[in-house]
């Protein structure tokens, strides 16, 4: 299990995660804009 | 282990050898002290956070407020290239800490100061996103939560430039090896949370 607090290289993939998750969201959010 | 060692030690004699100085410090978690301090400190942090970003989205989702405040522009493409260079900090902060693992001192050394010098860039930038803004914190609600959040973000972002100067003046007098690295990888993870925390900052204020 990803554990962002054990090890600097577990940090650093949690956040590449949080930036794909926070680049989705954009994403979705700019897309719901545009539609509605 | 570590009491085994000790028996080990008391059986042969040498233990009062190798320790000198005050007793050494009762440990009651299998996690490494300086690794557990750095948790327990990114939890209260994670809490902090949480009741600025509560301020935030009571204005926004409860009062139904508009963002920003009306008359006012938050300067999105600059605050996301600067999003960019602090993304760019976390990447070379890796490199540099996979370096010193492969024994690579020169690589170790360029990726701690590169990363020194992406994070003093981003508060340079914020610092001057700031004068040129437009607005107060006193102006408005919105303000007031704008400068509140970037500005914990900033402090935050200050104090881990204060490490990694420790880091890189440490790392250019040679204090680190392959097999000691605790004082890079946990300053490592403290700007890795910085990084995360400005990507929701980044993510609720200027561009949602």
């Amino acid at each position: 299990m990803l554990n962002p607090l054990r090890s600097e290289g577990e940090a650093f993939r949690f956040l590449v995660y949080v930036i794909v998750a926070a680049a989705a969201v954009i994403a979705l959010v700019l897309l719901a804009r545009a539609l509605f | 282990m570590e009491a085994g060692a000790l028996a080990h030690g008391h059986a042969t004699g040498h233990h009062e050898h190798e320790h000198h100085g005050p007793p050494q410090a009762h440990r009651s978690s299998r996690v490494e002290p300086a690794l557990l301090g750095m948790l327990l400190f990114i939890i209260s942090e994670v809490m902090i956070f949480g009741a600025f970003f509560t301020a935030y989205f009571f204005i926004r989702v409860v009062n139904g407020d508009p963002w920003p405040a009306p008359g006012t522009e938050l300067p999105k493409l600059i605050a996301g290239v600067n999003t960019a260079v602090l993304i760019s900090s976390s990447f070379t902060l890796h490199w540099s800490e996979t370096a010193l693992k492969a024994d690579n001192r020169r690589g170790f050394q360029a990726g701690i100061f590169t990363t020194f010098m992406l994070g003093a860039t981003f508060l340079f930038v914020q610092i001057n996103e700031y004068v040129h803004v437009g607005f107060s914190p006193q102006d408005n609600a919105q303000g007031t939560i704008f400068y509140g959040l970037t500005g914990l973000h900033g402090a935050h972002v200050a104090v881990g430039l204060t490490l990694l100067a420790f880091v890189c003046i440490r790392g250019f007098r040679g204090h680190y090896s392959p097999h000691e690295h605790r004082g890079v990888e946990v300053p490592g993870i403290y700007w890795h949370f910085v990084d995360v925390m400005w990507i929701i900052v980044y993510t609720t204020v200027y561009i949602i």
